[in-house]
């Protein structure tokens, strides 16, 4: 059970990270990812039950998040449409072509198919529990992504993503086009969700055109849990905390689900929930902002 | 260096708030020269720099920049040959970074790829950069840049802009906002980058004291004119007096409003 929780909040985890780059390295709220993560999802079924190799299958999911994120962006740069519209409307354009791409359907079950995950569980061998070798599998795969992300962020273009959230005018100064950024990064961000999705149909064995659906601000609510439990300046804490607050907020939702019921609480109130954590931790900052500026000078 | 060929700029053309800017200007500085710009508020200095650095386009005229015409060219690819630093000492660096992130990102103008560029030798020639500043900056590599002082940022982002050796170099004020030692500690920075590296320069200045110490060349504006320009022999000479006299003679009006504004001594 616990495994369950780890499991499903490092699969999320890989959807936070996305979220982290555009909402807090780009300074761009992107709501693409609504539609980008069961994007990811419906494109890896679709691959599995066309008998597409599982390798294909997450590189067109990957791509196809993409493909996605650089709509947003080019809707949001040559059309001058705020970031905010320009994501509800890729995201509400994707529910359509999520459908299509399942051939007019609205979900896919996986069970009994052959996906990456029963592979992994197949090469283990039997000798651990199923759930066991999924996790494992999970950690491997989230720190491969941490660590290409960490070293990302050291290169010159990771570098120039850093100071484009909170000083856009130095990168045009720099001779540096802050629309070609924008393109990269919210693809790449929105490549993350796509995978994540891609994960998340595998563990439930299904993909469904709705599965995306308050995704954003379980994301932003994970990322702000991480950043509750350490602060840091360092890239590599950075992405660390958001993998965590991942997994903190699915306990919590885990709780919700499980323990809710003595409070009269039930699943359907667990969006309630997210919004509400968000709320309290944007409360919390600016609290600690007030007593921060009455405190000094 | 610099063309401005009859430029004219007019805001809400055709509407009750038609602002005519700039009518026919025309302006040429040469290579290696430092022209200080005064003028009272609204005169056109900012938005002069705005059509050289391309944030604005102009209505009508060419803009020539190093015999290249860049009348059209978007801001982002002109300021690869041109450095411009700003009143707000907070506009030329990304606080949530370090020290050093910064210097990189502005090592090089341009489109950033996937190298990994910020090595020792990288941080050896920083440090040694720093020392110039003698501001201490040196040892603290790894500090957020939104922990320094406005002087100490503003110093950054004048040694960043030289080490990035442009064509041409565009100071808006860029002491204005900084107390008295920290403005005069980043005008001296200025001096001696603009004459050991021999760069065009344009500053403008509220400070008429300033405008006649530094530089070879002084333009006075005043709504949309180039109304004073004085070089060589004749600028050296030049008093507060002299100018505030001069200026009067050119507009046949009174200096008293502008002379609060101009701040004289």
């Amino acid at each position: 059970m616990i495994e369950g929780i780890f499991v499903e909040g490092l699969i999320y985890s890989i959807m936070a990270l996305g979220l982290f780059f555009t909402f807090r390295i780009l300074d761009f709220p992107d709501l693409t990812v609504d539609g980008s993560f069961p994007l990811g999802a419906v494109i890896m079924a679709v691959g599995i039950t066309s008998g597409l190799s599982l390798f294909y299958s997450v590189l067109l999911a990957f791509s196809g998040g993409v493909l996605a994120g650089i709509a947003t962006a080019v809707i949001h740069n040559r059309l001058k449409v705020p970031h905010l519209l320009a994501g509800i409307l890729t995201m509400t354009m994707l529910y359509s072509i999520n459908i299509r791409i399942m051939g007019n359907r609205a979900n896919i079950p996986l069970l009994r198919r052959d996906t990456i995950l029963t592979r992994a569980v197949e090469l283990s061998g039997g000798s651990v529990s199923e759930e066991v070798v999924l996790l494992i599998f999970f950690v491997l795969v989230v720190l491969c992504i941490k660590l290409m992300m960490d070293l990302f962020f050291h290169t010159d273009m990771g570098l120039t993503f850093g100071a484009m959230g909170s000083n856009q005018q130095m990168l045009v100064a720099q001779g540096v086009n802050p629309d070609t950024y924008k393109v990269i990064g919210v693809g790449l961000s929105n490549g993350l969700v796509a995978l994540s999705g891609a994960f998340a149909a595998q563990y439930q064995g299904f993909a469904d055109v709705n599965m995306g659906q308050g995704i954003v601000i379980s994301g932003l609510a994970s990322v702000m849990i991480g950043e509750f439990l350490i602060s840091s300046n360092r890239i590599s804490v950075l992405t660390l905390r958001v993998i965590l607050g991942a997994i903190l907020y699915k306990a919590i939702m885990f709780l919700g689900r499980y323990y809710g019921y003595t409070i009269n609480m039930t699943p359907n109130d667990l969006k309630l929930i997210s919004g509400l954590l968000i709320i309290a931790a944007l409360a919390f900052t600016q609290f600690k902002k007030s007593e921060k500026s009455s405190g000094i000078s | 260096m610099i063309q401005l060929k009859d430029i004219n700029l007019v805001f809400n053309p055709g509407t009750p708030n038609e602002n005519r800017v700039f009518q026919n200007l025309n302006l040429s500085v040469e290579k290696n020269e430092f022209v200080t710009i005064i003028g009272s508020n609204g005169a056109g200095k900012t938005t002069l720099f705005n059509l050289l650095s391309g944030r604005q386009m102009p209505t009508s005229g060419e803009i020539h920049i190093d015999g290249e015409n860049v009348t059209h060219l978007s801001e982002f690819k002109r300021a690869e040959k041109i450095g411009r630093i700003f009143q707000d000492p907070l506009a030329g660096t990304a606080s949530n970074m370090t020290l050093e992130d910064n210097m990189m990102i502005c090592s090089e103008k341009g489109f950033k790829g996937l190298k990994i560029s910020l090595n020792r030798k990288r941080r050896l020639f920083f440090r040694e950069q720093l020392k110039h500043l003698d501001m201490g900056l040196e040892d603290r590599l790894k500090s957020n840049v939104g922990l320094l002082s406005g002087g100490q940022r503003q110093a950054v982002t004048l040694l960043m802009m030289v080490l990035s050796d442009p064509d041409l170099v565009l100071l808006d004020e860029h002491t204005a906002a900084l107390d008295p030692r920290n403005a005069s500690i980043v005008l001296d920075l200025t001096r001696h980058f603009m004459e050991t590296r021999q760069l065009t320069t344009l500053m403008v200045t509220h400070n008429m004291q300033h405008a006649i110490d530094y530089g070879n060349r002084l333009l006075m504006m005043d709504s949309g004119q180039i109304v004073v320009d004085v070089r060589g022999d004749d600028k050296k000479s030049l008093t507060v007096e002299k100018l505030i006299e001069m200026f009067g003679r050119v507009r046949k009006k009174g200096f008293v409003n502008d002379k609060a504004l101009l701040s004289a001594v």
